[in-house]
């Protein structure tokens, strides 16, 4: 079997997915690529439904015998099935319902907000040659969006408003725990990997919360997460940005 | 009495899903039937259990289950019965990519259409003040947006152009991974065949010409094979609106595009 992982910078979907390789102990190719380039879109794997329709916009791809595996919550799931690092998510079913009901929460209320205050903030820099190759209609018009500078204010300040919200449950949910789940899972690293970078574009969303603050740091200090941030190759990864899931186009 | 107590709507969408993955592991529960159309769900003895004012809602014991898709991974996980996720790791990746690929791409995009079509008429019928307040009440700020949208018939052209596109997409992609495998995700039945089959039951008559046994017949066999399942039958027979009705198209023998109008 092998097994590639095409990642980002350690930031987002890209952080979770190496931080769970490194936990779980999987070994696997590590290859760099430019999300924010649209280089994604050139992988060989990137015609399959799975790769080019991810929910997730532009995350880390997973190559398993060929197959491309996207959505970083569940390559997460797929290492900690896999791996024989200590366990990512609990043995319990209604435990792991919480870990899977809190990511779903993150997937779709914190992430596209993330993404699209990071995009706005440290806008990514794909050429035209590059978003040829996208597939997805919906993400290549986020793309567009970008990289013409187009950002609406009411999506802005309902953004931000979904990172305080988002804060506002960790610190709750912080109370007398250590990690969100009690034990460490896959809940502390996708929440860490969407907020990291949000903490200097929405700081009013972290101002008084003392308890988020030392989780942040316990977070970034696990030897695995320490290890993925390792592979940056520029001074701050949480400022690399490129588009993320869409926002719920319900309203 | 079972302890297991599930609040749902009619056997469609978020709904369906636990109904039916409950009923396909054998699992007795007490049906709590709240009438989405009469704004059941937000109403204070309902925000008592679940205060977001979605639906469905799982009592097991004293614990609270929401979120569909979640709440069928712990169905499956919490009781005997056939298994369904499958036993490769890889596989259920796949399970899960599709999931939610269907929850949060596809089905808004079919439920966009189905909610002009069917939820936004129904609703229309009832006094305009009692539907002002009945908005007024729901919890979660993008549900009021939505159903102001349904109950005014207020979705932009551009945005059902938009669903309706990806509808068009979301059947090819099906097609397509039903072109490679008996069921949706993996060689075995599973939970993305109960998610997919509660999205697409009357795909062939919601959408005739994209979706019919000479286009897509990789569907059609995948629709009526879960059809076929007792526990969908016994699922489907909890519906109570017309709406769920149109599972029927799925016993006629051939369904073809051009008559299927």
């Amino acid at each position: 079997m092998t097994t590639i992982l095409f990642h980002g910078e350690p930031n987002g979907p890209s952080l979770t997915v190496l931080a769970a390789l490194f936990e779980k102990s999987v070994p696997a190719q590590l290859v760099r690529i430019d999300l924010a380039a649209g280089e994604r879109h050139s992988l060989p794997c990137a015609r399959q439904s799975e790769v080019a329709m991810s929910i997730e916009g532009e995350g880390p791809v997973l190559v398993v015998d060929g197959e491309g595996m996207t959505d970083s919550v569940f390559i997460a799931c797929y290492l900690d099935d896999i791996g024989p690092g200590p366990a990512l998510r609990p043995a319990d079913p209604y435990r792991r319902w919480e870990v899977m009901a809190w990511c779903r929460q993150i997937i779709e209320r914190t992430a596209p907000a993330a993404a699209y205050l990071g995009c706005w903030a440290h806008p990514p820099h794909a050429g035209p040659a590059q978003l040829a190759g996208v597939q997805s209609a919906d993400l290549r018009a986020r793309w567009d969006e970008i990289v013409a500078g187009r950002f609406e204010e009411p999506r802005l300040g309902d953004s931000r408003v979904k990172i305080s919200q988002s804060v506002d449950r960790i610190e709750t949910r912080l109370e007398g725990r250590e990690w969100l789940m009690g034990e460490f899972s896959i809940a502390d690293l996708e929440s860490y990997a969407w907020l990291a970078g949000m903490t200097e574009v929405v700081p009013a969303a972290f101002s008084g919360k003392p308890r988020t603050a030392a989780w942040l740091g316990r977070v970034r200090a696990r030897p695995a997460v320490a290890r993925a941030l390792g592979l940056a190759t520029v001074a701050n990864p949480a400022n690399c940005w490129a588009p993320g899931p869409e926002i719920n186009r319900w309203g | 009495m079972p302890d297991v107590t599930l609040y749902h709507w009619e056997p469609n969408a978020n709904s369906g899903k636990p109904m039916l993955a409950l009923m396909e592991k054998g699992v007795a529960f007490n049906s709590r039937y709240l009438d989405l159309l009469n704004f059941d769900q937000h109403k204070p003895e309902y925000l008592a259990i679940n205060p977001q004012g979605t639906i469905p809602a799982m009592l097991h014991g004293d614990r609270v289950l929401t979120e569909s898709t979640a709440i069928m991974e712990y169905v499956d996980e919490s009781f005997p019965g056939p298994k369904l996720m499958p036993a490769d790791p890889r596989d259920c990746w796949r399970v899960r990519w599709w999931m939610k690929f269907m929850d949060q791409w596809l089905a808004p995009s079919f439920s966009m259409i189905g909610w002009s079509v069917f939820v936004g008429p129904a609703v229309r019928k009832k006094d305009p003040e009692e539907l002002k307040a009945a908005v007024e009440r729901i919890p979660l700020p993008e549900r009021r947006v939505a159903w102001r949208k349904a109950i005014y018939g207020a979705f932009g052209e551009e945005e059902m152009a938009e669903s309706q596109r990806r509808v068009a997409v979301g059947i090819r992609m099906l097609e397509d991974e039903l072109s490679k495998r008996p069921w949706l995700a993996s060689a075995q039945f599973s939970l993305a065949d109960i998610n997919g089959f509660n999205l697409a039951y009357a795909l062939p008559l919601a959408q005739p010409t994209l979706s019919n046994d000479e286009k897509t017949p990789n569907i059609l066999r995948w629709l009526r094979a879960i059809y076929a399942r007792p526990a969908t039958k016994a699922c489907w027979a909890m519906g109570r609106t017309s709406m769920v009705s149109r599972v029927k198209i799925l016993e006629q023998a051939h369904i073809g595009g051009e008559t299927a109008a």
